[in-house]
């Protein structure tokens, strides 16, 4: 696997706040007030001043407890939320395998959900034809073409949604946790798939509790805590650390 | 298979204009696919309150506004006002509706304005072929401003996107806003020249009117078959306020836009 120099993913001095509960007080002026540096009441910083880069076929783990922002960067770097500070450039297409039955719509059937899903994710009509029968039959789910995808069951709903999204062909996959569902068999189908795309070159951003899974796929490791990057080192060192602030808890 | 192709990235506007279509049709398609009338649901409401308007004031009441053939004078604006108002009712609901999908894709968030313009304009095209027949049955000219109508939907559509831009991040703060925005779009039913004419307003409101821009669009439309409703003071004035409430809307959007894709 060879790691390039150039980075696919250069994140700087990034930060983002969020409100503390929906009550606290928001007002026109507050709502048009831009990126602005000063905390307002009510707010904290899901994440602040957290600079890396990621070169070309590095895969990623970050680690850390609930609630310490991994879910956030890893948005952040989806470009599905925006900075209130600092900046994030991603160089190459995303897939994101973040909320993945997203797009799918409860009353069109699972053919027309592939076409629509993929489309919405940047692929043209043709090359879905090329890879409908590849996504299908990875997630095994032949015979259900027609069925309108909220008659499927949620194991269905998960294998066509990780089928379409991991087929995506973009240089860069983020992985929030969507694979802690589905049976055990399918799990280890797509975690073989991902280990395919890593071998093929990709870019893995992995946000994930599982220890395992972590060293499996990932080289490098990033360690949140309370919004700040704390460590940048191997995923070894990464988890040892994780592992020593948390022994006693 | 499995090394990264170098397939050139889709241009940014491509990309758009592709994932504009896709929702577009998803919407048509759960809209139609999940009702056995289809299509003809989308033209029933403008028929049902054309029949009314129709009762009240030419049975009812004596009219003494727009002009005959009445039910193509109602026509030719109440279809285009079921386009508005239905964009701008949906606005309302849009972001929370679509929160899934805008979580987990990064095609600008304009779209989401943007594809319901454009499936209800669709819908609004569609219905025309009913206005035809009505004016064909009641022996109405066409003349050629009809080629107006083009000019009134491109107008229509840069108003609604910009209304819909400031309308649908609002509403993801102030939730009760789609109330306001329901009372707004019924008095604004009556404020514009639907079920009367611009011409049969009170001569001191008649630039106080204009600046509605649904006046100028609506009496575009209605030039096709009443050339006497074209005022080109009207037109031209509703042309500058549409531009600038699309430059107002891109301009609410941008600086909400970091605000919404918290919130949802």
């Amino acid at each position: 696997m060879a790691t390039d120099s150039s980075p696919v993913i250069e994140v700087e001095n990034l930060g983002i706040r969020f409100r503390r509960n929906r009550k606290s007080r928001r007002n026109f002026k507050d709502l048009f007030a831009g990126r602005n540096r000063r905390t307002l009441s009510g707010e904290f910083w899901a994440l602040r001043g957290a600079s890396f880069t990621v070169g070309a076929g590095e895969a990623i783990g970050v680690v850390g407890r609930n609630g310490q922002g991994k879910s956030t960067l890893l948005k952040l770097v989806a470009e599905v939320i925006l900075p209130d500070e600092g900046s994030v450039s991603v160089h190459g297409g995303v897939a994101p395998l973040i909320e993945i039955t997203g797009g799918f719509v409860p009353e069109l059937t699972v053919r027309d959900n592939v076409y629509l899903t993929a489309g919405l994710h940047g692929m043209k009509r043709t090359e879905v034809d090329a890879r409908f029968d590849e996504i299908i039959d990875f997630a095994e789910i032949r015979d259900f073409l027609d069925t309108p995808y909220k008659h499927l069951s949620s194991g269905m709903k998960v294998r066509i949604a990780f089928s379409v999204i991991s087929r995506l062909e973009e240089p860069i996959m983020l992985v929030d946790e969507v694979l802690a569902v589905g049976d055990k068999g399918f799990r280890e189908k797509c975690y073989r798939r991902i280990e395919e795309l890593l071998a093929g070159g990709r870019t893995l951003f992995f946000v994930s509790h599982n220890e395992n899974d972590l060293r499996r796929f990932c080289t490098r490791g990033l360690y949140l805590n309370k919004g700040e990057l704390v460590l940048d080192a191997s995923i070894d060192e990464v988890l040892k650390r994780y592992n020593a602030d948390y022994a006693e808890v | 298979m499995t090394a990264v192709s170098d397939r050139a990235i889709l241009p940014r506007i491509q990309r758009y204009r592709h994932s504009l279509w896709l929702l577009a049709r998803r919407d048509l398609r759960v809209r139609y696919s999940t009702s056995a009338l289809g299509y003809f649901w989308s033209i029933l409401d403008p028929l049902v309150m054309a029949g009314i308007y129709l009762f009240v004031f030419t049975q009812v009441f004596n009219r003494n506004v727009g002009e005959t053939p009445y039910i193509v004078f109602l026509l030719t604006a109440l279809l285009p006002w079921m386009w508005f108002n239905g964009t701008i009712s949906d606005c309302t609901r849009v972001y929370l509706v679509e929160a899934k999908l805008i979580r987990s894709t990064k095609i600008p968030r304009t779209i989401w304005v943007a594809s319901l313009v454009l499936s209800k304009g669709i819908e609004f095209i569609a219905s025309i072929p009913v206005l035809a027949l009505f004016a064909i049955f009641t022996g109405a000219t066409l003349h050629w401003e009809a080629v107006y109508f083009v000019v009134a939907i491109i107008m229509q559509a840069i108003l609604t996107v910009g209304i819909g831009l400031v309308v649908a991040p609002l509403v993801v703060f102030f939730r009760d806003l789609n109330r306001a925005v329901k009372l707004v779009l019924r008095f604004l039913f009556y404020a514009s020249p639907i079920i009367y004419g611009v011409t049969d307003l009170p001569a001191e409101l008649h630039v106080l009117a204009a600046f509605n821009p649904l006046s100028g669009i609506l009496s575009l439309y209605r030039s096709a078959f009443f050339p006497d409703q074209l005022d080109a003071f009207t037109v031209l004035v509703a042309a500058i306020m549409s531009v600038v409430i699309l430059a107002i809307g891109v301009l609410v959007f941008r600086r909400t836009e970091r605000a919404v894709l918290k919130e949802i």
